[in-house]
């Protein structure tokens, strides 16, 4: 086939999109909808996976707690010697996690850990997992790193305070009372689901904070030697403390993944009723049902088009309405979700009470994302149009024109 | 004597072995000189349409052959019968099959699209027809801004884009007055004379029938008179 010939019908096909504007509208707005539902939701789910990886592959192997009644309470010194001793457990150390306020109004995570053993298994003494400052040390005391978002918040806040290291910051304990710290280091913003609103401090500053008594944690981090079976320490474990319960990497992961992003696929399953409007509208619009573009095709079949000939104007149609729309659809997702911070959206999706800071949302995107997309928003429409297209096509044109 | 169409016993058959099976035309042979034309007359439902679409193959015949020149068509693939169409035979339908949102000259300019001439050249093309026919003050406008005679025109003009050797038209003037019936018929006498063109014409008007060379009257299906 001559690229004239291709030209005159690529340019017919564009010709007809302009023709039909109110089909063509339809389509465009339907799939920009339903594209902009799907990216919106889409863009935070691979967000939280790529971010619930990297926190799971940055943080321990397993995580022990303890629960009595089915509840959560505090760990007592006396389980470390155990659990150091459990064959497969390289280093276990212990953390005290809990919630508090810089006087803003939000919560923010605080975490308490042991400088020398957490800080070497997470690598964070050397590396780049710091935006600035230092990490904590052996003998530091009431000194945190904090998250950038809660640089942002304070720089955003009524009586706005440039944090950085050296700013004096105090945490309400649990008793109401202020304890000052002082900022040593300001945390890279790559795993924001972790970091963002965290303060990590020393253990001992914690415990004042958080109202824990001396010598009691909120959890156990544990690594375990180099290709030892996760499961086989987690049940030996499990076993020596009857009380514990064990977390792996990949249970916490899927706990993460079930809890942030459980609500996408009730907002896919909205995108996929919108997609269905859509292919109805195309098949409407394209089909035998509308006698315009039924006759339009008995007339080209009349003038010596071919067959194939009217499938390219159909597939030139579909694909320029498809880009237009799908395109459409992603720009505005990319706008609603890195621009604006995904209003509401992200607090139903990740849960209202995740979403502690603004701009805390972990976003992604991938091309094989961008790929299904296009792939979703084209395919149906093509189908849907160039399928009764075809039929009326290798219909004599006779029966098409004068419908006998 | 050279035939450009010939029919041989041909039969339309539509729904073939159902309730509403109809034999719209039954065992029609007819013989057509090139440069000349021919009138089918009849009344509405007489076949006159349907034996238009086999010569024009637009539908296959259900008994029968049809021949444009030596070679048999009916049983050319629809591939073939799709670029005899496109090189060869020019429509003037009686719905007019006009696509209402373009203009005049788009509309003209539609056979050409299909074949590797630009879409400036071809809409070059169809405004010197459509000039041929004095509708150079209606160029860009949309069809529906057209009156009934100059619908009429733009049709002929489409007709005439690829240079066929045969032109079917299918009630001509049924939407036009008799100026422009005669104004009409004129045009085509003179393609026919210079050109060569074989016109094969169905029709009810008297005028019409009385202008063409050879005039087959059908009834019911079937020829019943060759004048």
């Amino acid at each position: 086939m001559g690229v004239r010939k291709q030209s005159n019908l690529a340019s017919y096909a564009l010709g007809n999109v302009l023709k039909y504007r109110t089909r063509s509208v339809a389509i465009i707005l339907a799939l920009f909808i339903s594209t902009s539902i799907l990216c919106s939701v889409e863009f935070i789910r691979e967000g939280v996976i790529t971010d619930v990886s990297s926190s799971v592959d940055e943080g321990p192997d397993i995580v022990l707690q303890r629960l009595i009644g089915g509840r959560q309470v505090p760990i007592p010194d006396s389980w470390m010697g155990n659990v150091t001793n459990t064959t497969g457990v390289r280093v276990a150390t212990p953390r005290v996690w809990g919630y508090s306020d810089v006087g803003s109004g939000s919560l923010l995570t605080v975490m308490g850990v042991n400088a020398t053993e957490y800080g070497g298994m997470i690598n964070a003494v050397g590396t780049d997992i710091l935006e600035t400052g230092r990490f904590l040390n052996e003998t530091d005391y009431r000194k945190m790193i904090v998250g950038q978002g809660i640089v942002d918040m304070m720089a955003a806040s009524a009586m706005p305070l440039h944090v950085q290291v050296g700013t004096l910051l105090s945490l309400i304990t649990n008793e109401g009372e202020l304890i000052e710290f002082e900022v040593i280091g300001v945390f890279h913003s790559d795993s924001k689901i972790y970091s963002y609103d965290m303060i990590l401090t020393d253990l001992g500053s914690a415990r004042e904070v958080l109202g824990y008594e001396n010598s009691t944690f909120t959890d156990i981090a544990i690594w375990t030697n180099f290709g030892s079976d996760l499961n086989s320490i987690a049940f030996r474990l499990d076993s020596r403390l009857p009380e514990a319960r064990v977390l792996t990497s990949d249970a916490i992961s899927d706990l993460m993944l079930k809890a942030y992003t459980g609500r996408a696929g009730v907002t896919a399953l909205l995108w996929l009723v919108v997609l269905l409007a859509v292919i109805l509208l195309a098949f409407t619009a394209s089909s035998a049902g509308s006698e315009e573009a039924r006759r339009e095709v008995g007339l080209l079949k009349a003038l010596g088009f071919d067959t194939v000939d009217i499938l390219a104007i159909r597939m030139f149609e579909s694909i320029t309405l498809s880009l237009l729309g799908v395109s459409l659809g992603i720009s505005f997702a990319i706008v609603f979700d890195f621009v604006l911070g995904a209003p509401l959206l992200a607090g139903y999706i990740l849960g209202w009470g995740l979403v502690l800071l603004p701009g805390g949302i972990p976003l992604a995107i991938s091309i094989s994302t961008l790929f299904t997309v296009y792939a979703m928003g084209l395919i149906p429409i093509l189908v849907a149009s160039v399928i009764p297209s075809w039929r009326n096509a290798i219909t004599e044109p006779d029966i098409v024109l004068r419908g006998v | 004597m050279t035939l450009a169409i010939r029919t041989e016993n041909v039969w339309k058959t539509y729904h073939p072995g159902s309730p509403r099976q109809v034999d719209a035309v039954r065992d029609i042979s007819i013989e057509i000189e090139e440069g000349t034309i021919a009138a089918l007359g009849g009344p509405s439902g007489s076949g006159k349409s349907t034996a238009l679409s086999l010569i024009g193959l637009l539908t296959r015949p259900s008994q029968g052959k049809v021949y444009l020149g030596t070679e048999d068509v009916s049983k050319l693939s629809e591939v073939f019968r799709t670029k005899m169409r496109r090189e060869t035979i020019g429509f003037i339908f009686q719905t007019q099959y006009l696509i209402p949102q373009l203009s005049a000259v788009e509309n003209v300019a539609l056979p050409l699209l299909c074949t590797d001439i630009s879409r400036s050249k071809a809409e070059e093309i169809a405004k010197e027809r459509l000039i041929s026919v004095d509708m150079e003050h209606r160029l860009d406008f949309r069809v529906v801004e057209l009156s009934g005679g100059e619908l009429q025109r733009v049709c002929i003009a489409r007709a005439l884009m690829n240079n066929p050797k045969i032109l079917i038209a299918d009630e001509p003037s049924s939407s036009i007055d008799e100026a422009l019936t005669k104004e009409l018929l004129n045009t085509l006498r003179t393609m026919v004379d210079d050109e060569g063109l074989t016109v094969v014409v169905a029709s009810h008007d008297p005028m019409v029938l009385q202008w063409a060379d050879v005039r087959h009257l059908l009834h019911d299906g079937q020829i019943v008179q060759d004048v």
